[in-house]
């Protein structure tokens, strides 16, 4: 067991965490104003292939996370417009968003790049690695946070944000109260429509780095579906967080662990599909000891939003 | 006079739907650089085009039928089933093992491999449905993890287990069916087999039973409101346990039938790649949870697939604007656009 747990098992369950902590905050986000966002995939996988489509024709790695951004925010704001104006069901319309993402940035792979499957390009320039001046001269914890790609950072500062933005502040607190009772909230003189339009913005840039850093982080290339339902497991990592932005971090790090530990483990002698099943069944196992409240609101509402 | 306003706001609907996905749809089609009739036509001959393109898209409807008609069950009592996938695959799976082990084949042999199929896959989303009953886990998220892990599983089962090892290297797979024991296929020479006419068969069985039996009566009570229905004395385990090992017994056929009658063996990826399950899905959605609806919408998805595979085929259109036309016509059918002369309605109302 030596060379199973060493340091850069920590440092990779930083780096596969990432998309997963920023999708699974932008799920948060969304259930703390009554959205159950199943979209969360789509979105990342858009971000994905705009980030490395921009890469591709600016050769600029800032234009490209910038783009992505944008482009992802247009993407949310079709799901909220859905949503919140023509009161389609959440469920329904995050799943019709999934097939969209999925339908679109296959059809672009092929017209633009004229290629089936995996577009790889050595010209496309990746997410650099930051060194932090002083973190990085600590011994031990140097080599864990420092030297990883700014997205990362940004989903550690994102974190730590939306736990001050919900706790703290009184627009935080508004949002809290939208996805508490929205006809108490709306007496108060809070206008819902505006903070869930605000929090899906939110969702879709949190999203779109997470995308970002799935295509751009450590391989520089897309290929067809390459989220491979990571959305899935944000949203999952949302629920088991309880919508907290403390509890996501904690759920998308288990994940991110338990992905790390399966590579690990795929040199030794299990079938490789055990392995790839490791971080699931930890998940349910999670599920056990966590019990989930607060998602139980967002469910009513999509519930009657289907009627 | 308002029922007719009420149909035709019903059919403008869907027709606005259609418009705006053949638009976007043809939108695509230029940023390919396609003439855009030719497109459509080969999308119109590649679903419908002759006996043997429609029976590719019956064929093709029947695992997202069975799957959607799955997913209307346990929605009609008010579970919401993400795990279809995961169902459709291990029905398929065991199906594909069974057969081979049996000691017997011809008609019998389909018969016990399809029902242990059925068996596998209801009980996985009873698993997750007792999960839910004991422990408060909530549905989506077992049924959503139960799909990767049973994804897993069978992939593992066809590679190393029970994989078909006479023919060298490829994809996993298992072993091919025997020939007595196949499903037959409903026209000589095509596609479609008699798992449409399975799945025909289950749409009215299903009406029937939520329509007009006691256990239909207490889903749909429970599905509305739950207070009501256990004020009535329904008990939400019973009805949520059967309603579950239903839900996944659907679709674990829908994988099954597609192993006996289409693939003659279980092929790793075979039955995810094409999102078969959440295809029918949205079916369910999309029909309100009616199962007539839901088989209606799934013939329709699965003409929208083989026409684009028809298009793929004939022009340099990719097949994925199929499923860009169809995610548009979902946002587009589950959307509630307000017509002024509903508006009106509301005012009356209000006198």
């Amino acid at each position: 067991m030596e060379n199973l747990f060493d340091l850069s098992l920590i440092n990779s369950t930083i780096r596969m965490m990432a998309p997963l902590l920023l999708a699974g905050l932008g799920g948060a986000i969304c259930a703390r104003v009554g959205i159950f966002n199943v979209g969360l995939d789509g979105l990342m996988l858009i971000a994905a292939f705009i980030g490395v489509a921009a890469n591709v024709f600016t050769n600029n790695i800032w234009i490209s996370i910038l783009l992505a951004i944008i482009g992802t925010m247009l993407f949310s704001l079709l799901f909220g417009y859905m949503i919140i104006h023509l009161k389609a069901n959440m469920i329904v319309t995050g799943i019709a968003l999934n097939f969209l993402a999925i339908g679109v940035t296959t059809f672009a792979l092929r017209t633009i790049f004229g290629v089936q499957g995996a577009y790889y390009n050595n010209e496309m320039v990746g997410l650099p690695t930051w060194r932090i001046p002083i973190i990085d001269d600590i011994p031990v914890v140097g080599n864990l946070l420092s030297g990883q790609s700014p997205v990362v950072y940004l989903g550690i500062i994102a974190t730590i944000g939306m736990y001050i933005f919900l706790k703290k502040s009184v627009l935080g607190s508004h949002y809290d109260a939208v996805g508490i009772n929205q006809v108490a909230a709306k007496s108060q003189g809070v206008k819902i429509k505006t903070i869930q339009y605000q929090a899906i913005i939110i969702s879709g840039i949190l999203c779109a780095l997470g995308g970002v850093q799935l295509s751009l982080g450590q391989v520089t290339m897309f290929s067809e579906n390459m989220t491979g339902g990571r959305g899935f497991i944000a949203l999952v990592a949302t629920m088991l967080g309880q919508s907290n932005p403390i509890g996501v971090f904690l759920a998308g790090g288990l994940f991110g662990f338990t992905e790390a530990i399966s590579i690990r483990l795929q040199g030794l002698n299990i079938p490789t599909n055990f392995t790839l099943m490791l971080p699931y069944v930890i998940t349910i196992l999670a599920m056990f000891v966590f019990k989930d409240r607060t998602q139980l609101s967002a469910m009513k509402n999509s519930q009657g939003s289907s009627r | 006079m308002n029922k007719i306003k009420m149909h035709i706001s019903g059919i403008i609907q869907p027709l606005i739907a259609i418009f705006v996905g053949l638009a976007v749809g043809t939108i695509a089609i230029l940023l390919a650089g396609e003439s855009i009739i030719n497109t459509y036509r080969e999308m119109w001959n590649g679903a419908f085009g002759s006996i043997y393109f429609l029976s590719n898209t019956l064929e093709r409807s029947i695992p997202i039928i069975l799957a959607g008609l799955g997913v209307a069950f346990a929605f009609r009592a008010g579970f919401f089933n993400l795990g279809a996938e995961g169902q459709l695959v291990m029905g398929a799976v065991t199906t594909a093992i069974v057969t081979v082990y049996l000691p017997f084949q011809g008609v019998l042999n389909p018969i016990v491999a399809i029902t242990a199929g059925m068996l596998v896959a209801g009980l996985l989303s009873f698993f997750a449905g007792w999960m839910e009953q004991r422990f408060q886990i909530n549905l989506l998220i077992s049924t959503l993890l139960l799909n990767y892990i049973a994804v897993l599983f069978a992939g593992y089962l066809v590679s190393e287990p029970f994989r078909d090892t006479s023919s060298a290297g490829g994809v996993p797979q298992s072993v091919m069916v025997d020939e007595a024991s196949r499903l037959p296929k409903l026209l000589e020479g095509m596609n479609v087999h008699f798992g449409f006419v399975l799945a025909i068969i289950l749409t009215f069985v299903l009406a029937f039973v939520i329509k007009r039996t006691t256990f239909g009566y207490e889903v749909r009570m429970l599905g509305q409101n739950v207070f009501f229905a256990q004020y009535g004395g329904i008990k939400r385990k019973k009805v949520m346990f059967i309603s579950m090992l239903i839900s996944g017994m659907l679709a674990g056929l829908g994988g099954s039938v597609e192993v006996m009658g289409m693939h003659y063996r279980f092929i790793e990826g075979a039955l995810t790649t094409p999102q078969f399950a959440w295809t029918g899905l949205m079916a369910a959605l999309l029909a309100n949870s009616n199962p007539i609806g839901t088989t209606v919408i799934a013939i329709f998805l699965a003409a929208l697939d083989t026409g684009s595979l028809g298009v793929e085929r004939n022009t340099d259109v990719p097949n994925a604007i199929s499923d860009i036309i169809q995610a548009v016509l979902i946002l587009f059918i589950s959307a509630k656009f307000t017509f002024a002369f509903i508006k009106s309605k509301k005012k009356e109302g209000k006198k």
